[in-house]
């Protein structure tokens, strides 16, 4: 494969067999993981389970949990792509493998056609990412200066970044408060800097990490209508959200993910019709069940 | 509260400039395979000397507004040279090998305060791993050292300025400015802060905890000074404490301080004391970056 100018990639993003455990440090008795406690991990007394990501193995000091166990996934360009699941499936972890924040621990994956392992610096020129804690700088900065100085790390120029940041302000209804600092801002702007903050580089996939968690009914608008802008302009996008509604108004494909492992796959409408279901909501609690699911998986951060 | 009617957002929202010029399709539904990747991305990447220029700019302004933090900076040395150097009055100066006591105290006290320059970045960057700010410059090509420089530049030359006012205010006092000296002295020490800012910033990185971090800051900080000698020569102790303070980076810090500021430039301990501090620099910054590059990869 030539690494320098690949021809344009056929998928936004390309996903094989992404696998990836975090070891777990455990104080006092380790459970076990089922009444033979001969041999870790596997035990052939228990019931075949779909849950890969209870501890794989287990030892006295140190145990380790399977966050993605080996999933697949194609997101063609230009689509707004929704990752569903309960906390703690592993959306997260997958999220932060394909933003180049975590390394895998096998499979493979690319992003814009470049490798997220050994083509970081490439990924990271095509991806925009705004996590969950949001990003922007909170220490005596403006909402103008996040921008800039973002702007200019990816290589424009003074005159240039100002622009960029003027239009940006402008498209996410921040320019009055542009020259304010923004630890002044509300949730819901600063919420709109973050995003603004993730679309300096221009990406050609951008990655929304929960977006609308915590903001009010106008600014959640204001957010689905820059998703489907952005849609519209050919940009992808990959959002994670809670919100099945938003999945369901935005998504052109949707994947629901539980323990590790991606369970469904189709649009909105795909999967209603294949389970019966009226809402994705009735969806994705007829796929994933109702029991609380982040009581044996957790998602490390790094 | 400046969100319009989300129904009017809805339909007519403000046009977003998402994208380059290159673009043109905006508004109309790209067909998959007439999409192209952008080439509206700026092609020119930015050096790491505009990367480091940026980045401490931006550490700058952090620090000038908030003038509480220069104020109590300040505060420390200027507080041991009028409350503490005077106890040193009576103390017969051939015991600060023929220097008055303002000329030995001076540049130890500088050492301390370089110490103290640089060891609160550790407390911003867990603020800004809490935030998202080092995630958010994370999945940008930023590269990852000059995440670290923008800070120990801030820091060495936030240590310089502040240091210059320490002087002046040491001049009623009797100090003697040997212009020379003294600004080398200020370059060793600018250095040493460096060294203590990149310490602090990748210990705070890596332990990601505001209470180890400051057992870690602290847990060197009295060692460290106390057996350089800052306050008093390690000559004036037991020989033990004179072969222990060999052992300490800055105790060559100090001892070529002190020759520094008094104008003598051309003698061992000042070049044992360059020689010492710009390799523990050279030690620290490339393992600083390896616990960025690797934290932050």
């Amino acid at each position: 494969m030539l690494d320098s100018a690949p021809a344009p990639a056929p998928l936004a993003i390309e996903v094989r067999g992404l696998k990836k455990t975090f070891p777990v440090r455990t104080r006092g008795a380790v459970p076990k993981p089922g009444p033979s406690d001969s041999q870790a991990g596997a035990n052939p007394a228990s019931p075949p389970e779909r849950s890969p990501s209870i501890p794989a193995q287990q030892s006295r000091r140190s145990a380790t949990v399977e966050a993605v166990s080996g999933i697949d996934l194609d997101v063609p360009h230009g689509q707004v792509f929704a990752f569903l699941g309960p906390n703690g499936a592993g959306k997260t972890t997958t999220l932060r493998i394909l933003t180049t924040l975590l390394p895998a621990t096998s499979g493979t994956a690319k992003v814009a056609g470049y490798d997220v392992s050994t083509q970081q610096d490439q990924v990271r020129r095509h991806i925009g990412y705004v996590g969950q804690l949001g990003g922007t700088d909170l220490d005596h900065a403006t909402g103008r200066e996040n921008l800039v100085l973002a702007a200019r790390l990816y290589g424009l120029r003074k005159p240039e970044a100002l622009s960029r940041a003027a239009e940006l302000l402008e498209g996410f209804d921040l320019t009055a408060l542009a020259d304010q600092e923004t630890s002044t801002y509300s949730g819901g702007q600063r919420r709109r800097l973050d995003v603004a903050l993730g679309m300096v580089g221009q990406p050609s996939v951008l990655f929304l990490d929960e977006p609308s968690t915590g903001l009010d009914p106008q600014n959640r608008m204001n957010l689905w209508d820059q998703v489907r802008r952005l849609r519209a302009q050919g940009t992808t996008v990959f959002l994670t959200t809670h919100y099945l509604d938003e999945a369901d108004a935005l998504a052109d494909d949707v994947a629901i993910m539980d323990h590790g492992q991606i369970i469904a796959r189709g649009t909105p409408a795909q999967l209603k019709a294949r389970t019966g279901s009226a809402t994705l909501d009735d969806v994705f609690l007829t796929l994933t069940g109702r029991a609380l699911r982040d009581t044996d998986v957790q998602e490390v951060r790094s | 509260m400046t969100t319009p009617d989300p129904i009017h957002t809805s339909g007519t929202g403000t046009t977003l400039p998402l994208v380059g010029a290159n673009r043109s399709s905006i508004g109309s539904e790209p067909t998959g395979s007439a999409f192209t990747p952008l080439q509206a991305r700026p092609d020119h990447h930015p050096s790491i000397f505009t990367e480091a220029f940026l980045l401490t700019q931006r550490r700058a302004k952090e620090l000038l507004r908030e003038p509480q933090w220069i104020a109590s900076g300040l505060a420390t040395p200027i507080l041991y040279l009028v409350l503490f150097a005077p106890l040193l009055t009576n103390i017969p100066t051939a015991l600060f090998g023929g220097l008055s006591v303002v000329q030995m105290f001076v540049p130890g006290m500088l050492v301390l305060f370089a110490f103290g320059s640089g060891q609160g970045i550790g407390w911003t960057v867990i603020h800004e791993l809490d935030t998202g700010v080092i995630e958010r410059f994370r999945v940008t090509p930023v590269r990852r050292v000059s995440l670290l420089l923008g800070s120990v530049i801030r820091d060495g030359l936030f240590f310089i300025v502040c240091a210059l006012v320490v002087c002046l205010v040491a001049l009623p006092f009797g100090f003697v400015i040997h212009p020379g000296g003294l600004a080398l002295t200020l370059l060793l020490l600018a250095v040493l802060t460096g060294t203590v800012s990149a310490t602090s910033a990748a210990i705070g990185l890596a332990l990601k905890n505001i209470g180890a971090l400051a057992a870690s800051i602290m847990g060197m900080q009295l060692p460290l000074t106390l057996l350089a000698g800052a306050l008093l020569p390690i000559s004036m102790g037991p020989t033990w404490l004179q072969v222990l303070a060999h052992f300490n980076p800055f105790y060559y810090a100090v001892e070529a301080a002190r020759d520094l500021a008094s104008g003598h430039i051309l003698t061992v301990s000042v070049g044992l004391g360059f020689l010492v501090v710009f390799a523990v620099f050279a030690i620290t910054l490339t393992w600083a970056s390896r616990v960025f590059q690797k934290a932050v990869a």
